[in-house]
């Protein structure tokens, strides 16, 4: 028996997104299982079946670098309080 | 490297502060535990309803309705299916070793599914009574529960629910709009089926709940009993039917019914596997999972009896 991971699509607009798992000897019977557990009223129209030990997974301090690297963020709020206080200046 | 936190204060004001906790976290035991045990009795719950549902399969009368019971069998069934697996993913306990559990009667499941079902009205009355309660109760956990993978699933089973509480809702109708016959029928179910049904929400939380502190419950379980008996005390004299409680009052100053006295006996004799129906539906099930034991041998080995595709 293998563990699939179910990702399931709902319309063009949106993403793949994961829904669940189901167990299955085979892709064939993964396939029907993972339709007649998630997919019984049109919760999606395009489903991939990932095995779990086929999955690659990213270790979490890997992934998450970027608390220390503000330079590839801009909350725009230093741009605001400039144009804030050229308008201020300009109806005084 | 899984998540980790120092102790458990520093995980408690993680949960506190609305974390979600991952499958592949390093949560503390005690949480693990608590939620698989949560789970799992939730998931029996939804394999015991599937399998009572469809005892009801061949004496569900009309066309229209035994078809809705099918699809609520196998809707039960799959939630059945969806939580074994996430229960199963932390690790306590394999799927089938839950099962054999279930099924030798060591593990608990609701208390509604300790009773028989006597006829169609008490279908009706479950369907409409009970699984108003269980999603009123798997709402309250959907809301603001910690546990990432049990929060994901909750919400298609709370979307299938409620169809089946529609359901209920729609034969009640029918029945309130029936013969003086039918209207007894259906009277005599709820004088059997309310109180198991307001006991579902179990006992007064106690104030050190663990399952309230870990944000697993997001409410306690008297005020989801009250909700549920402000809605439906009201809801059944409007279709003319009478509520079995002697010491039911209305206060007009809060305008709140209450229902007086619970007697909590027969919620822990269901506990206990100690319910009016409880031996018969734990053999009748435990029966079934030999019956089809082939049938699991023959998914789990295909290519040895040709079944792919």
């Amino acid at each position: 028996m293998h563990t699939y991971e179910i990702f399931l699509k709902k319309d063009g607009r949106d993403e793949y997104r994961h829904a669940g798992a189901v167990d299955a000897a085979n892709d064939d019977l993964a396939l029907v299982m993972a339709r007649e557990s998630y997919i019984r009223r049109a919760e999606g129209d395009r489903l991939w079946l990932v095995r779990r030990d086929h999955v690659i997974v990213g270790d979490r301090d890997f992934v998450s670098p970027n608390a220390d690297k503000p330079h590839r963020h801009h909350d725009g709020s230093a741009v605001a309080a400039r144009r804030k206080a050229s308008r201020e200046e300009s109806t005084s | 490297m899984p998540r980790t936190w120092t102790d458990m204060d520093d995980f408690e004001a993680f949960l506190d502060d609305g974390g979600i906790v991952e499958v592949d976290d390093d949560m503390p035991d005690e949480y693990r535990n608590a939620v698989f045990a949560f789970i799992e009795m939730h998931a029996n719950s939804e394999l015991m309803g599937g399998l009572t549902e469809r005892d009801w399969i061949p004496r569900t009368p009309g066309l229209r309705h035994k078809m809705s019971v099918l699809a609520k069998t196998q809707d039960e069934i799959g939630h059945g299916h969806l939580l074994y697996m996430v229960a199963a993913d932390m690790g306590i306990k394999t799927r089938t070793e839950m099962l054999e559990d279930l099924f030798a009667g060591r593990s608990r499941f609701h208390n509604v599914f300790h009773y028989k079902a006597h006829t169609w009205g008490d279908q009706v009355a479950i369907a409409f009574l009970v699984d108003a309660a269980a999603l009123a109760s798997q709402q309250a956990v959907f809301k603001n529960c910690s546990y990432g993978p049990y929060r994901r699933i909750l919400k298609r089973i709370i979307s299938e629910e409620g169809f089946h509480m529609r359901l209920g809702e729609d034969r009640m109708m029918r029945i309130a709009e029936g013969t003086e016959t039918q209207k007894q029928i259906f009277q005599d179910s709820l004088d059997r089926w309310f109180w198991p049904a307001l006991q579902l929400f179990g006992p007064d939380s106690k104030p050190n709940d663990v399952l309230l502190r870990w944000h697993i419950k997001s409410e306690r379980n008297e005020v989801l009993r009250d909700k549920w008996v402000q809605k439906f005390v009201p809801m059944l004299h409007s279709y003319g039917f009478s509520v079995p409680a002697p010491d039911l009052s209305y206060d007009d100053e809060t305008g709140k019914w209450d229902v007086g006295p619970i007697d909590w006996e027969p919620l822990k004799r269901t506990l206990a596997q100690g319910g009016p129906d409880s031996e018969r539906r734990i053999r009748e099930a435990r029966e079934n999972w030999e019956r089809t034991a082939w049938v699991r041998a023959a998914m789990e080995q295909p290519d040895t009896v040709g079944a792919t595709t």
